[in-house]
């Protein structure tokens, strides 16, 4: 078992796989969000403010602050606390309010 | 398809509670809730992918939830519950969106009790933007529903009794606790737990769990406040001191722990987001959170037919949301013609009762740790107070300087309030800054406007939305 702050008193998790984190793979369970996975692996900044540049992560954990969003597949000001994390996922730290992918 | 008798906001315990109570007289209900599963935020259960060895973890909530969440699925056939289904807005003539799935649908609604619960206060400091600072209700999402410890070494810094349970089940995970910081006076609510432990079971919980802080050796610091969280990208350090009866730091006792984590826990404020937009007349009272709507005995606010119950209507816990709920789904079953008012009357009875005895309990909590003065003057000029649009207490305060002593002038002078979290994270305490700038009473100054959309919803969902909409006068 790798060294990460999962706690696994109590409960069995589900199948384990990957997402993209900035190109590094970290790892995820089934019905873990986002957030979760990435506080495991003691990631914590998710972005850097548009006006101070200053990192930020997660802070509500139940969607209200927006302090936790990254661009997840490219779509950026999503949450990751309110986001399962899915096998193959690709995350950015998002930096301001970032560019969106114009769909034509 | 027909339009449902009630609609019910949220699947807490309030929200479950009224449409136990509606269903089972006979009301065509439907129950719209943004999580996966029902529950709320105290009675939610894992996601799908954990499996669920042994509940002790989930501490007495766990066994209290189920028994309200059987009784909702022995009726559930009777009652349209929607899932992942969050309302964004409220328009004129009583119809209401929701998003789900992608997708924006409209809703009219004849009778609507809202229960939309609460969240953590929230409480600038200098340093509390930085990654490591979390609220406690944040953090205890993570340990009970996502099973991860928020850091390695753990302040919690707040006051009330749910900074302990959040640090119980971290020290249960295996985390470490650096301390615990209880602004207030903990013998004070010790003492009350005691002397109502006969009536109240979940009171005792309080004393376990200041058994085990004790035997896990972690400091339970009373009268202590956190000043400051300092670190390069993430949390390193916490400035803590000594308060006085105000909650004003004594400068002497000033010293620092070197921690990764903290977990701020000073009660929560009501969400009355969906209560502002309906129109409902709102009152201050600081001692239950905040903002909250005017209600009578059946919960019913000052727009007929629109009932608010649990914490979103003032901060009293589950026990009460729970009563509420019952109440207001007897209510709407009466004024909907399913029972005489001799039948309600009897029905509500032993709800109307426990909610006496549960409201002498309040009242002494309530004087012990709502928030004192020196709370709302941690902030330096250069800490950030509207976090989503990066505004600092000096920029609030040279506003309010220039003359914009109104909350909603304010915001249209600065962006305050105008960001993603729509206000939730930044009006509480911008209302603490302008009473203390302008000298005048918290309950006298003017709360944000609400405006749809309370949370944001992709554009191409606001494009699906059928029908044109009226929104309120007043805007």
């Amino acid at each position: 078992m790798t060294q990460d702050l999962r706690i696994w008193k109590d409960v069995q998790r589900g199948q384990a796989f990957e997402i993209e984190v900035d190109g590094v793979p970290v790892v995820a369970y089934e019905g873990e969000t986002v957030a979760a996975a990435l506080m495991a692996a003691g990631i914590r900044t998710t972005n850097k403010t548009a006006v101070g540049d200053e990192p930020r992560g997660i802070c509500c954990g139940i969607g209200l602050c927006y302090g936790c969003m990254m661009v997840i597949d490219g779509v950026p000001n999503t949450r990751t606390c309110q986001t399962l994390a899915r096998p193959g996922m690709r995350l950015e730290t998002q930096k301001g309010l970032q560019r969106w992918e114009v769909v034509e | 398809m027909k339009n449902p008798e009630l609609i019910i906001i949220g699947a807490g315990p309030g929200g479950i509670a009224a449409a136990v109570e509606a269903a089972r007289a006979g009301v065509d209900v439907k129950i719209l809730d943004e999580n996966p599963k029902p529950g709320g935020r105290i009675y939610g259960q894992l996601n799908d992918g954990f499996k669920l060895l042994n509940p002790g973890f989930l501490g007495p909530d766990y066994e209290k939830g189920k028994v309200l969440l059987t009784e909702f699925d022995t009726i559930r056939e009777k009652i349209d519950y929607l899932h992942d289904a969050l309302v964004f807005a409220t328009f004129e003539n009583r119809t209401m969106a929701f998003h789900q799935a992608g997708k924006g649908q409209r809703l009219p609604f004849n009778k609507l009790i809202l229960a939309t619960g609460a969240y953590d206060r929230p409480v600038p400091f200098p340093g509390w933007t930085l990654p490591g600072v979390l609220t406690a209700g944040g953090a205890q999402t993570l340990v009970k529903m996502q099973r991860v410890l928020p850091g390695k070494n753990i302040l919690f810094a707040g006051t009330g009794p749910l900074q302990l349970v959040v640090a119980n089940q971290v020290l249960d995970g295996g985390g470490k606790v650096e301390a615990i910081l209880e602004a207030g006076e903990i013998n004070n609510w010790l003492k009350l737990l005691k002397g109502f432990s006969r009536n109240w079971g979940l009171l005792t919980d309080g004393l376990q769990y200041m058994r085990a802080i004790r035997k896990a050796d972690v400091p339970l610091l009373r009268r202590h406040i956190i000043l400051e969280a300092r670190g390069d990208r993430q949390v390193e350090e916490a400035v803590i001191a000594e308060v006085d009866k105000d909650w004003r730091a004594i400068e002497k006792t000033r010293r620092i722990l070197k921690v990764d984590t903290i977990c701020l826990g000073y009660g929560l404020v009501p969400s009355v987001e969906l209560t502002r937009l309906v129109g409902c007349q709102h009152r201050y009272a600081p001692d239950l959170g905040g903002w909250i709507p005017a209600r009578n005995e059946d919960m019913e606010t000052s727009v007929p037919g629109v009932f608010a119950v649990g914490d979103g209507a003032g901060v009293a816990g589950s026990a009460m949301a729970t009563f509420e709920g019952r109440i207001a789904g007897i209510s709407t079953a009466q004024s909907l013609g399913y029972i005489s008012s001799e039948e309600a009357r009897k029905r509500k009875k032993p709800y109307l009762n426990d909610m006496k005895k549960m409201g002498r309990l309040r009242d002494a909590l309530d004087r012990i740790s709502y928030p004192r003065p020196g709370l709302f003057e941690l902030a330096h000029d250069d800490t950030i107070i509207c976090r989503c649009e990066e505004l600092t207490l000096g920029d609030i305060k040279s506003a309010i300087g220039k003359g914009t002593i109104e909350m909603n002038a304010l915001k249209r002078m600065t962006r305050m309030g105008m960001g993603r979290c729509q206000g939730r994270m930044c009006a509480p305490a911008v209302q603490e800054i302008i009473a203390r700038q302008t000298q005048t009473p918290a309950a006298e100054i003017e709360y944000l406007n609400q405006r749809p959309p309370t949370k944001l919803v992709p554009i191409d969902v606001l494009e699906s939305l059928p029908g044109e909409f009226e929104i309120r006068h007043g805007w």
